[in-house]
């Protein structure tokens, strides 16, 4: 079997680590599964894993959901700015209707879910702390997404459109001044370099990201029960590990924009419900105008304690 | 199959301005994005995929084009080498391999195409691209590749064009 | 069946259809397709049009057609010419000194192309037939020509860097600036060369009492100046906050097509279309290949191939230095068959990991990988500037062409061992201008 993934392998991704703790684990059960970890978008590009997961040309894969979610467009609610908050409230969020909804909609499309992970993460600026909608006013942005996009240039922001590997380049010299993505990618672009304040995700946090790892419903139910059974239980540990080791990436990443001098800084209740504010009248509007059951999903995702 | 040759070269030469223009477009485009952002300071978020998707498209359709005008590059040592009988076996065998990926790619791409129309996919940007739009551009350009190597193959098995086009003058 | 003798398969059958002259492009297409079926069945056919597709949706090979165009449109113009002719009245009491000028006109212009066939071609049809009317020995004549024509790709623009920044992920504003310092080198190694041997064998392009007055002189050097503007402007838009690399591309063509038009009125609506014609050939050209080789590059993949031959590298616990010359010896062979583009699409995946884990500088290799395929483009069998510029002469025998690029070959071998000894000479200006992220 086949399992691909867009991150570096064999350098500590917590992702990688995931999905060659599964694929070890298959193999150590001795029962005839035997998992090739192609890491680094070396087999797929990321876009691409989608497709052939459903397809069953790909077994196993861990990415952002929402990059498919051009294919099943309610998967935009998985990288939707202040649905999850902190990763405590991740934890109960995966217990919630609104996850039960999002796996039944994976499962119908072709796929089913082996770990729950969700990935916090924040903005960075050159110009100064992002914590209003103020603060984005006329500010370059580059967003991870659409959905965040239209909160952003709600607020004010002017979008720039930056392919990812472009990114440095693009804050050093100034053709972005501000832009969102995971803690991790923000340790991995080194904008510390050039960054000037971090909004880190602490217990206001506006970006979370669902990338669960997921397999092919093609691959799976051609396997015996046994061999079933040995995945999901992978799977249930590979989360466990996520779940223990997640905010120790995110320290990771904090540590080093203090080191390199950046300000690090978190929301505040009031701040984060200002953007909330934002986020209903642009993400959450568009969301349930393209999505029928939208509103219903936020709504689910809000209401969670 | 004169008349037939002469409207796919003509289809071909159509395609070539259609894929030069959509090249032209793109430079203007990308000048347009700078401006509004350095000089206006305003959202640029359809310029990158309309220049990305007029690019993927200019290749497609451009292709029977510059098979017609000998554009695509191929290794010619080996033909140089042969003599006039052999060099058109081997023009033969090569033509029917190319073809042969044109034809199953024709399918290929036919098939992605209606799957996304269909499916109605989008792209995962901002500006969400009803993908159908850029993904004909495979099966279109592709078939039209097609109809020009089957005149092409009919050019040689007449004559009417010498293998590899190695005519008594060098080629360029 | 195991991965290594798939291997050898998949290298013998791929060598025997890319000598038979079909086009790269859809040679390489078929043998994925041919491959994946045979090896992997019917079924797995499904990613086939998605990995075709994808291999094109990146906004950062835009810049490909962009700097292609530059080139058009300068090399459509009689800018070509004028650039040579200032430097010549600058450099004319040189031994040598009309190729000189050809090789600094070379230089010049490789700073507004990324490709070599468009400053092969621009410099060359001015150039060549200019030197031969003067006496220069053919070989010279053409063989410099040539040679300059090379340092279209490492001097930046470059298109092969797009390609291995996009391959590798590593920065092209990065690789653009590893490029500048090597190519300038270069440039003097090839003047060097001719000034030696034309020295020896006693030539001048011009008559011992000829001169240019200081008039005629400074008369010349407005003629340079739009190529000085378009290469500042570029400069700037790449690296003050106007554009991304890719962007920079666009704003460089909508530049030289504007010189084109208002300083040597290519009015007619023809020239225009010459323009955009010549562009999109080889734009659509390389862009097939693109999309042909990432296809390439999957079925490798797919079927471990690629793995397992870094794999076997990496086993053989081979001292670094010994491994960059078996991996450059590797890319000359490919060179002699295959085209540069081609080459870097479907090689700098496989070594590109090879590089990492024997500790090489991945810019640095960039570096070193263009240079050996500018070898390429000059060797034969299969040297595209080779036949560019048997095109513009056709009268000079071919062979007679490729004994005058042989001692530029050996000029680019050396470039090759001095930067492997300093590899600070690449390096430098990226880490000073870019800081030191690696
Ligand atoms: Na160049
Ligand atoms: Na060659």
């Amino acid at each position: 079997m086949r399992a691909s993934h867009q991150f570096p392998g064999g350098k500590g991704d917590v992702r990688d680590d995931m999905v060659q703790m599964v694929a070890r684990e298959a193999k150590a059960a001795n029962v005839d599964l035997d998992i090739q970890v192609y890491p680094g978008a070396s087999l797929f590009k990321a876009e691409q894993q989608w497709n052939a997961l459903v397809n069953g040309q790909l077994d196993i894969t861990l990415f952002p959901l929402d990059y498919a979610s051009g294919q099943v467009r309610a998967f935009s609610a998985t990288l939707m700015p202040g649905l999850v908050r902190s990763y405590d409230r991740a934890k109960r969020l995966n217990e919630s209707q609104f996850m039960k909804d999002i796996h039944a909609t994976i499962e119908k499309a072709g796929a089913i879910v082996l770990s729950d992970a969700w990935f916090g993460g924040g903005m960075v600026s050159k110009r100064g702390c992002i914590l209003e909608p103020n603060d984005v006013k006329g500010l370059k942005f580059r967003a991870a997404g659409p959905t965040f996009a239209q909160m952003w240039q709600s607020a004010g922001a002017s979008i720039v459109s930056i392919p990812s590997n472009e990114i440095y380049n693009a804050f050093q010299t100034g053709v972005a001044e501000g832009t969102d993505t995971s803690m991790g990618s923000f340790l991995s672009f080194r904008l510390y370099e050039q960054a000037k304040c971090l909004t880190a995700p602490g217990t206001n946090a506006l970006w979370f990201m669902y990338e669960p790892l997921l397999m092919s419903k093609k691959s799976f139910d051609k396997l015996d029960k046994k061999q079933q059974d040995v995945l999901i239980q992978a799977g249930k540990k590979a989360q466990k590990y996520y779940e223990d080791k997640a905010e120790s990436v995110d320290e990771a990443t904090i540590k080093a924009y203090k080191d390199h001098g950046v300000e690090v800084k978190t929301l505040t209740d009031a701040q984060y419900n200002q953007w909330i504010e934002i986020a209903k009248k642009s993400s959450y509007a568009e969301f349930a105008k393209d999505v029928p059951d939208g509103k219903k999903l936020i709504d689910e995702a809000l209401s969670v304690k | 199959m004169e008349q037939f040759a002469g409207a796919v070269r003509l289809i071909s030469r159509l395609c070539g301005y259609f894929a030069a223009a959509l090249i032209a477009v793109s430079v203007v485009i990308v000048c347009e994005m700078v401006f509004v952002r350095f000089v206006l300071n305003e959202n640029t978020i359809w310029q990158t995929d309309f220049v990305t998707y007029s690019l993927v498209a200019a290749t497609f359709i451009g292709s029977p084009y510059v098979l017609m005008t000998r554009g695509h590059v191929n290794v010619d040592v080996l033909p140089l080498y042969l003599g006039a009988r052999k060099r058109w076996w081997l023009a033969l065998i090569s033509m029917l391999l190319a073809m042969a990926f044109c034809v199953t790619m024709v399918v290929l791409t036919g098939g992605y195409w209606l799957e996304a129309w269909n499916q109605r996919w989008l792209s995962n940007t901002m500006w969400r691209v009803r993908l159908w739009i850029p993904y004909a551009s495979m099966p279109i350009g592709l078939g039209i590749l097609t109809l020009q190597y089957v005149v092409e193959l009919y050019c040689l098995a007449t004559g009417r064009e010498p293998p590899f086009g190695m005519g008594k003058e060098r080629r360029a | 069946m195991s991965p290594s003798t798939q291997g050898v398969i998949v290298l013998v059958v791929t060598l025997a259809v890319l000598l038979s002259g079909a086009p790269v492009a859809f040679g390489l297409g078929a043998l994925s397709i041919a491959f994946i079926v045979i090896f992997q069945g019917f079924g797995a056919l499904h990613v086939v049009a998605e990995t075709f597709f994808h291999g094109l949706n990146d906004f950062t090979l835009v810049s490909i057609p962009m700097f292609v165009m530059m080139g058009a449109a300068i090399g459509s113009s009689p800018a070509g010419k004028d650039l040579y002719e200032a430097l010549d009245r600058w450099l004319y009491r040189l031994p040598g000194g009309l190729v000189i000028s050809n090789l600094g006109a070379c230089a010049v212009f490789a700073a507004l192309t990324g490709s070599s066939p468009a400053c092969c071609a621009a410099i060359g049809k001015m150039g060549i037939p200019e030197m031969r009317r003067r006496g220069y020995p053919d070989d010279i004549a053409t063989g410099s020509i040539c040679a300059g024509g090379t340092l279209g790709i490492l001097i930046p623009p470059s298109i092969t860097f797009i390609l291995y920044g996009i391959a590798t992920e590593t920065s092209i504003g990065r690789l653009f600036l590893a490029g500048v310092l090597p190519g300038i080198m270069l440039t003097l190694l090839f003047m060097l060369w001719t000034l030696f041997i034309i020295w020896k064998r006693g030539f001048r392009s011009h008559a011992l009492d000829f001169r240019y007055s200081w008039k005629q002189k400074f008369q010349s050097i407005p003629k340079i100046a739009p190529f000085i503007v378009i290469i500042i402007g570029v400069m700037y838009a790449l690296y003050g906050g106007v554009a991304t690399p890719s962007e920079a591309a666009g704003v460089g063509a909508a530049m030289c097509v504007l010189l084109a038009v208002l300083i040597y009125r290519m009015w007619a609506p023809a020239r225009w279309w010459a323009i955009l014609r010549d562009t999109t050939r080889e734009s659509v050209m390389i862009l097939t290949i693109i999309a042909a080789a990432v296809l390439f590059g999957y079925m490798l993949t797919s079927l471990y191939l690629t793995q397992t031959l870094a794999q076997a590298i990496a086993d053989m616990h081979v001292n670094r230095w010994l491994l960059m010359g078996m991996i450059n010896v590797f890319l000359l062979v490919c060179g002699f068959f295959i085209p540069p583009a081609a080459i870097f699409l479907m090689t700098a995946p496989i070594l590109y990991p090879i590089i990492k884990a024997a500790g090489f500088d991945p810019v640095w290799f960039g570096v070193i990988l263009t240079i050996n395929m500018e070898i390429g483009l000059i060797h034969p069998p299969v040297g595209l500037n080779i036949y560019i510029v048997s095109s513009i002469a056709p009268d000079v025998p071919v062979t007679r062409i490729m004994w005058g690029t042989i001692p530029y070959v050996l000029c680019m071998m050396l470039q090759i061992v001095i930067l492997c000894v300093f590899p600070e000479i690449a390096t430098w200006l990226p880490d000073h201008l870019m800081g030191i992220t690696h």
